[in-house]
């Protein structure tokens, strides 16, 4: 271990110091016990639910008084900590030409390469076991995805703390050099916000009560006010009750009496139902004030950051050349109202999935009118306009594919089934739902279409609101093509740009339509080789 | 103002016909050993699934509850029928499975029904990884995968490919990278 320390290091010679020449090193012995207590934590990881079975049975049956108990539990310790050995025989590690590689597995042997300066984020962090030492464990995060980070399991803290500077400065060092020679025109866009920062922080967008009013309405915000309310449920319910029952109105009652005719079944429940909406609506104007009240949406420098919440502030922040994708997304009642809700999203790390509105990777402008919706896409991505371009649309095979291919099936296999067992009523409700059905995919086949421009490519999709995603196309990660047999005879293919932020897919394109985009998407990122951080 | 003009310019005079096409390139297979591996290991689970079933069945020092021995012949039949659609599949698919490391980019086909060509520019990898399992290694097989920022659902995964090509194609790309990307 101590032979990574090369005597006579300092921090003018770190450069030498954090390489670990050409031969693979092994990580200290005191890894093993790294590697036991992941083994532990995933084993009770895994066997959580177990837990409460064992003790139960442990309890009825005197599970402990078996005399395969103990042997099992000695097994187990010995497969741990065998398996934690064997981890730490089969691990090397070395770092050379500014490169991490690791070999790890006894069956499924990995052998990771990571380059410096593709390094996001490094953490080293001390167990409580290794407190007494004086090692670390380095974490290293690429911007691929939480599952995928490589550990460096023991080093000393010294040479920890030497690597993060290294690998910290090569970035600096990567970044700088790209950031000049690569990022023209956005360094001429981003200058005039530069100057105007040094004197004050520029504001591009406020959010009135009345605009949230708007966003409550549209956007079901019910769930912000849901989980703040969550440990008064019980009460709420006995509440609700009680009430009701001051109202002469008494749920069992009602239940239970054959008197009431079905019309004022029908009507109870109506006005339940309006009395729910309403307060819904409510609710969800209540929840979007909430965490929207005072929204302001500042420029500074190359920042833009979302100041908003009434009770607590939260501000996020997110650097314009992290955006890799603008959406605007409006359903069918922002369509009435004329509003949209943009998104600005970046770089999604790891796999959370959380609530889309609420996602830490997107930063929501809420309804915001179509004219500053525009303003808004060309402040984030300069000279962008999705909403005066002509779109070309996806072609008719995506409804006879849809309609055709997964429609009718079901409601034949349907039709015949009910038919067989004379339920007409089921049959014609079956008609009317295929009938809806086929009219959304139809309204979603008249919306879907791309544009393109010198910088960007626009694609529009939606039912009755129209969504605009645009992005810059070297920013895209990778491109997929994908075809079926049957688009292959017709010489259709669907198309997946894959972005740091998600998918953006358009659907039954001719195939010269994909090779057209494939390549220049294609092209972008191959010949402009800007980077898309 | 200006330097955003000549950006323009020099975009302008990409000529769009004469790119290359990623639908258009000459891919080569993976190693035929592939495909005679995942054969295999089909045929020997599902001989190892029926022996155990089948001495199940006809053990004569245990009983067996439920009178479950009356479903032994459906549940081999099932066995089976997976196994051989399993092997039909492998036997047309992994012959499908076909790439091609361009200067720029690599490129992967593959897919029975749906054909899925996938393209991943050198220039967007995170990171590189070899993989190899036990069989793997047993013919000398390697799984190169490659990361990109797009997220652990599109790790661009070639299988099947000799060990001294995969090696070869790793070191390209990362010689690549401190070309370019630097």
């Amino acid at each position: 271990m101590d032979k990574i320390e090369q005597p006579g290091s300092s921090s003018a010679t770190t450069r030498i110091s954090v390489a670990t020449g050409n031969r693979w090193r092994r990580l200290a012995p005191i890894a093993v016990l790294y590697f036991i207590a992941s083994n532990i934590k995933s084993m009770v990881q895994n066997a959580l639910y177990i837990i409460p079975a064992l003790a139960i049975s442990a309890q009825s049956t005197g599970i402990l008084q078996t005399r395969w108990f103990f042997p099992v539990l000695a097994a187990l310790l010995v497969l741990m900590i065998g398996s934690g050995l064997i981890s730490y025989l089969f691990y090397q590690f070395r770092v050379r030409n500014g490169h991490v590689e690791i070999r790890m597995g006894l069956l499924r042997r990995r052998h990771i390469n990571l380059p410096f300066w593709r390094i996001q984020n490094i953490k080293v962090e001390r167990p409580f076991y290794y407190r007494l030492t004086q090692f670390a464990v380095v974490i290293l995060d690429t911007a691929g995805s939480a599952k995928e980070e490589a550990k460096i399991v023991a080093v000393t803290r010294q040479y920890a703390a030497r690597l993060r500077a290294e690998i910290l400065s090569e970035r600096n060092e990567f970044l700088q050099t790209s950031d000049n020679s690569q990022t023209a025109p956005d360094a001429s866009v981003s200058k005039p916000a530069d100057q105007s920062s040094d004197k004050e922080d520029r504001v591009i967008n406020r959010r009135s009560v009345k605009d949230l009013v708007i966003h409550g309405i549209t956007n079901n915000r019910v769930w912000i006010v849901l989980g703040a309310m969550a440990p008064f449920y019980d009460d709420l319910a006995r509440l609700v009750g009680e009430w009701l029952e001051q109202q002469g109105l008494q749920l069992e009652q009602l239940a239970g009496s054959a008197s009431v005719a079905w019309w004022q079944w029908g009507l109870y429940a109506f006005t339940i139902i309006m009395i729910i909406m309403a307060a819904m609506a409510l609710f969800s104007v209540g929840g979007s004030l909430l965490t929207y009240y005072g929204y302001t949406l500042t420029r500074s420098g190359d920042r833009y950051i979302r100041k908003s919440g009434l009770l607590s502030q939260q501000e996020v922040s997110m650097r314009q050349s992290r955006v890799q994708m603008v959406a605007v997304k409006q359903d069918w009642l922002d369509r009435i109202l004329r509003r949209a809700n943009i998104f600005f999203e970046q770089n999604k790390t790891g796999n959370q999935q959380g609530q889309e509105l609420m996602a830490p990777n997107k930063l929501l402008v809420p309804s915001v009118t179509l004219s500053q919706a525009s303003a808004l896409c060309e402040e984030v991505l300069p000279s962008s306009q999705p909403f005066s371009r002509d779109f070309s649309p996806i072609t008719g095979f995506y409804l006879v594919h849809m309609i055709g291919v997964r429609v009718l099936p079901i409601l034949c296999f349907l039709l015949v089934v009910l038919g067989w067992q004379g339920q007409w009523q089921a049959m014609a409700v079956a008609l009317g739902a295929a009938t809806v059905l086929s009219g959304v995919i139809w309204l979603r086949f008249r919306c879907w279409g791309f544009a393109r421009d010198k910088n960007y490519l626009y694609v529009r999709s939606g039912i009755v609101g129209k969504d605009y995603q645009i992005l810059p196309l070297y920013k895209i990660q990778q491109v997929v093509i994908q075809q079926s047999i049957m688009m292959r005879r017709r010489k259709l293919a669907t198309i997946r740009l894959i972005l740091a932020s998600g998918t953006v897919s358009i659907p039954f394109l001719t195939q010269k339509q994909i090779s057209y985009l494939s390549r220049v998407a294609l092209a972008e990122v191959e010949v402009s080789a800007k980077s898309w951080m | 103002m200006n330097e955003q003009d000549q950006w323009e310019f020099e975009n302008r005079r990409i000529n769009v016909s004469a790119l290359p096409d990623m639908m258009d390139v000459e891919l080569t297979q993976i190693s035929p050993r592939y495909r005679v591996v995942n054969l295999s290991i089909t045929a020997a689970v599902v001989i190892i699934l029926v022996a155990i079933l089948s001495f199940l069945r006809f053990q004569t020092f245990m009983v067996v509850p439920f009178n479950l021995n009356a479903f032994y012949p459906a549940i081999v039949t099932g066995v089976c029928s997976l196994g051989g659609l399993n092997l039909i599949y492998h036997f047309f698919a992994d012959k499908k499975i076909k790439y091609c490391l361009r200067e720029q980019d690599l490129v992967m086909q593959q897919g029975l029904f749906l054909r899925k060509i996938a393209c991943q520019p050198i220039l967007r990898i995170q990171h590189i990884e070899l993989k190899r399992g036990p069989v793997e290694r047993s013919v000398d097989l390697a799984t190169l995968q490659v990361f990109s920022a797009g997220g652990s659902l599109h790790t661009f995964e070639i299988p099947g490919l000799r060990l001294n090509d995969a090696q070869r194609i790793r070191q390209y790309i990362l010689s690549h990278k401190e070309l370019n990307a630097k």
